[in-house]
């Protein structure tokens, strides 16, 4: 292969498509900025702070999965376990079988990307219909999100004008007013004809089984008014351990994601609706999810659990910017998917081991992460486990370096290579090595002065 | 296949963590260290709460004649009530206003305003607290254009800190921080998407 | 524990650590290195026996032949001195990626005790030795280019203060100065189309601002933007900090003659 996957793509992405991602991403970037910088005095040690909130929980899930079980259990929902996808799809069909019901309304959760529910529901003949307005018009148009929290970054309102005409949503129409009444007006009566709605959760509390959902557009709040049946997704590292906890992570993700002080809609659910209250799930299940994620913290990458999905790292990532969130053939995306993907790929680790090398190390990412994830650090974990486990995806375009290792360890050679390596100016372009070839045809290289400076080093010395 | 899931997922991370020297500890920290330091948490409540309501684009309110007269002024006169409230309400309202104070699922789209209480609202963020115990349908809050939450001087509270440390037993509570919105078309803000388009928060004393 | 929040030796006794970049390439901005602290008082060693930080293969993820190039740069930088490194970018892999990759290496003590004493040069210079105000004159607008490596380090502010200490000299900021060059070492080379873009893009914000010349900690980061420069027709001047450090003094012993 020529050059890595993720560079590839970027070469055929379209110019468009670069634009609208490059535009929503800088726009997240800088609302971000503006709202943690004109809060906040100090908002480098919240990041802290909330990291080591996080780092605390994930560290001691054998203590806090058990208790918010029973919390949970004791507030009146159901706790389901599933160890991997296919057990996490069968736990939710199941529990729509059992009451016989056939409709389904979703709230945005990554986990159900993840497993890919909507899919394996659709197949068992349940409706599964996506109600986060970007999620909605990827679902119709069978497209991928792809960022965590604009889903539809990459479209412009030409393109969703043009699926709402072909889905019979209305003439066309690009106006994105009226493509959000258009969705609006749709999908309220799927809400009140569906049997069961589907969330996931930001975080959950294990002192009080308490289980936070934000949104901006209310779509979980109608899931949750409207339906009987409310079952939850939940990846066991959504757990904090005390709900003021929630107080620094909620302060810090509306403002990481959005640049909002808190999301529009933020719900604390305990568990089924309360006796005297009309409007509700009368049941309440939650699944937690493994899913590959005892793998992760297993492994020397585990901070990575920390993550609070707020797309920030995305949003300042210059790869991001220029390949897409398509790019990195996975669910999550830019820098935290660049980590995430190949950890929770098992077996398939090398296919995904070059998602890792799509960086320039530059550290953008962990300066911007509301829970201070050392991502470049663990991008580096992931290379060199890329090299052990042989992955040709990862290795692609990389110059070897064992020639290297041996110059740089024996400093007659190195210094004899100094004075050689004029050479490399003389050589024609198309017999240069690729690395050395790919360089001289995009930046042209400075004139060779190998050892002049260990000669002007030495004549200083004498004089 | 639920318990023995269970089993494995636990041993699968008591695997993990086990090996680990140690454990990161609890960090220490003030309640209001996400407080922003420029808010002000002595100032009057309803005064910093309408401010901070208005950037997010929501409308504070005070009196049920100013509502009436703000609806009639945008053409919203068919709605529902909460039934406890209407009593209070109705001498505000003229015979113009066609108000249910039974929700009816299938009557959805013929709702232009719902009124119901809230259970409190919070300062630093101009946001709204809705609960079960309070809120007469959950529905009723949600699928008008227009909402409006009944709101005592004395619920407000002053930062996003104590208004979670205050949060209670009530099986479901939303902080609603402005309208319902979206961003996902080219990052242009709408108002209304699933929720109200409007957001109220009107002042009974 | 970030590089500025522990206490580093920092006496006027130092070792040089000149970068491959500047043994291959950029032997001015090494000379102007020892120029800039043999005028600060310091007297410098320059063992020979040096070759590379030993990034490349670190960053390239291949850790075993990284390891060994630390190993040996450990071995030639023994001693107790501070060691002056004039780039952020191979100090950074100093005092922070060889701790990471020697993590679970019985040698991690040798290579920690390496790294308790890199110094990037301007950081060296500024919480080193205290100083704050840069003498001399240099009559150019200069736009700064924080070099990423020296992210969340003291290194940027550092060069920032005696950039603009500098009598004459003018540093223009420009727009999305967050954002890299597009360099990363293997990075260039394995994703060109992304490198590039990322490159030009620092170019247009830089270029807008129409500085004298583009100042950077990092070599690596000044040769790519120079290059995609030179062959994009726009050819700009690139300098270490170091050259302009050394420069300035120049300037002010020409006034005084
Ligand atoms: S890794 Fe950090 S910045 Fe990226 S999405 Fe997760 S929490 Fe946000």
């Amino acid at each position: 292969m020529k050059y890595q996957q993720i560079d590839q793509f970027a070469a055929g992405l379209a110019r468009e498509k670069r634009a609208a991602v490059y535009d929503g991403s800088k726009a997240g970037y800088d609302s971000r900025y503006k709202a943690l910088f004109t809060h906040y005095t100090a908002p480098d040690e919240l990041r802290h702070l909330a990291g080591e909130i996080k780092q605390h929980a994930i560290e001691n899930l054998d203590t806090y999965l058990p208790q918010v079980e029973a919390k949970l259990q004791e507030n009146g929902a159901k706790v389901h376990w599933a160890a991997d996808a296919r057990e996490a799809c069968e736990a939710v069909l199941k529990i729509m079988r059992d009451r016989g019901a056939t409709k389904m309304v979703k709230a945005k959760t990554m986990v159900s990307e993840e497993i890919e529910l909507a899919h394996f529901l659709e197949k068992e003949g349940v409706e599964c219909l996506e109600t986060d307005l970007g999620e909605f018009i990827v679902q119709i148009d069978h497209d991928h999100p792809s960022h965590i929290v604009k889903p539809i970054i990459h479209k412009n309102r030409r393109e969703i004008a043009t699926s709402f005409e072909k889905n019979g949503l209305g003439e066309y129409n690009d106006d994105p007013g009226t493509i959000t009444r258009r969705a609006r007006q749709y999908l309220r009566h799927k809400y009140l004809a569906a049997d069961v709605a589907l969330t996931g959760a930001n975080f959950l509390s294990a002192e009080s089984g308490r289980m936070v959902l934000v949104t901006n557009e209310g779509n979980s709040r109608f899931c949750l008014a409207a339906t009987k049946v409310h079952i939850a997704l939940i990846g066991i590292e959504k757990i904090v351990a005390r709900d003021r906890d929630l107080a620094v992570l909620l302060n810090l993700l509306g403002r990481s994601g959005t640049g909002q002080q808190l999301t529009s809609y933020t719900e604390f659910i305990t568990g089924p609706k309360s006796a005297a209250q009309p409007d509700g799930p009368e049941e309440m299940h939650v699944i937690f999810v493994d899913n590959g994620r005892t793998d992760v913290l297993e492994s020397d990458c585990r901070e990575i659990l920390r993550c609070i999905r707020c797309g920030a790292c995305l949003n300042v990532c210059p790869v991001y910017r220029q390949a897409s969130g398509h790019a990195y053939r996975a669910v999550y995306p830019g820098p935290v998917g660049a980590v995430l993907s190949p950890l929770l790929a098992g077996k398939k680790f090398p296919e995904m081991a070059d998602l890792p090398k799509a960086s320039t190390l530059c550290g953008a990412c962990n300066e911007v992460c509301p829970v201070n994830i050392p991502i470049p650090d663990l991008l580096l974990r992931l290379r060199d486990k890329g090299k052990q486990a042989g992955s040709a995806a990862a290795s692609a375009a990389t110059p070897p370096m064992g020639g290297y290792a041996i110059l740089a360890t024996q400093p007659a050679a190195w210094k004899a290579a100094l004075s050689m390596g004029g050479i490399i100016n003389a050589v024609p372009t198309p017999l240069l090595p690729q690395a050395a070839k790919t360089w001289v045809e995009t930046r042209g290289l400075p004139p060779w002065r190998g050892g002049q400076f260990r000669k002007w080093m030495k004549q200083r010395k004498k004089s | 296949m639920s318990a023995s899931s269970r089993e494995a997922i636990l041993n699968r991370v008591r695997a993990a963590l086990t090996p680990l020297p140690r454990r990161a500890a609890y960090p220490e920290f003030g309640d209001n260290v996400a407080t922003m330091p420029a808010f002000d948490r002595e100032a009057d409540r309803w005064t910093a709460f309408s401010e901070r309501q208005k950037l997010v684009n929501g409308m504070p309110m005070v009196g049920a004649t100013a509502l009436a007269t703000w609806l009639r002024e945008n053409g919203h006169l068919r709605g529902y009530c909460d039934p406890t409230l209407w009593a209070e309400l109705a001498p505000a309202f003229g015979p113009e206003f066609s108000v249910s104070t039974d929700y009816d699922r299938a009557q959805v789209d013929e709702y232009a305003f719902g009124i119901t209480r809230a259970a409190g609202a919070i300062a630093e963020t101009g946001s709204i607290i809705l609960n079960d115990s309070t809120t007469s349908r959950r529905l009723g809050a949600l699928t008008p254009w227009v909402h409006a939450a009944v709101l005592r001087r004395e619920n407000i509270y002053s930062d996003v800190a104590a208004a979670i440390a205050a949060l209670g037993k009530d099986t479901n509570i939303i902080f609603c921080t402005g309208p319902s919105k979206t961003a996902d078309v080219e990052g242009i803000l709408i108002e209304g998407v699933h929720g109200p388009g409007v957001q109220i928060a009107l002042l009974i004393d | 524990m970030s590089p500025h929040e522990r206490h580093r030796p920092n006496g006027k006794r130092v070792q040089l650590m000149a970068t491959c970049l500047c043994d291959a390439f950029f032997d001015d901005a090494a000379a102007a290195t020892v120029e800039v602290l043999e005028y600060l008082g310091c007297e410098i060693a320059f063992p020979e026996a040096q070759t590379c930080c030993g990034q490349p293969a670190f960053n390239g993820g291949d850790w075993k032949a990284s390891r060994k190039v630390v190993r040996h740069t450990v071995k030639t930088f023994a001693g107790e001195e501070p060691v002056v490194v004039p780039s952020g970018s191979c100090a950074a892999m100093m005092f922070h990626g060889a701790l990471l990759e020697f993590e679970k290496e019985p040698d991690l003590p040798q290579v920690a005790q390496l790294a308790s004493r890199t110094w990037e040069l301007a950081d060296f210079i500024v919480n080193g030795l205290g100083v704050t105000k840069w003498p001399g004159r240099y009559e150019a607008t200069v736009a700064f280019h924080r070099s990423c490596h020296s992210r969340g380090t003291a290194s940027g502010p550092a060069a920032l203060t005696l950039l603009g200490s500098i009598e004459g000299l003018k540093v223009a900021p420009f727009g999305e100065g967050e954002q890299c060059c597009g360099f990363g070492g293997t990075f260039s080379v394995a994703f060109p189309t992304i490198s590039q873009a990322m490159g030009n893009l620092k170019l247009d914000h830089v270029l807008a601002t129409q500085p004298d010349e583009i100042v950077s900690a990092d070599m690596s980061c000044l040769m790519h933007m120079g290059g995609l420069a030179a062959k994009g027709g726009r050819p700009v001047k690139t300098r270490h900090i170091a050259q302009i450090l050394r420069d300035s003094l120049k300037n002010a012993s020409a006034t005084a003659r």
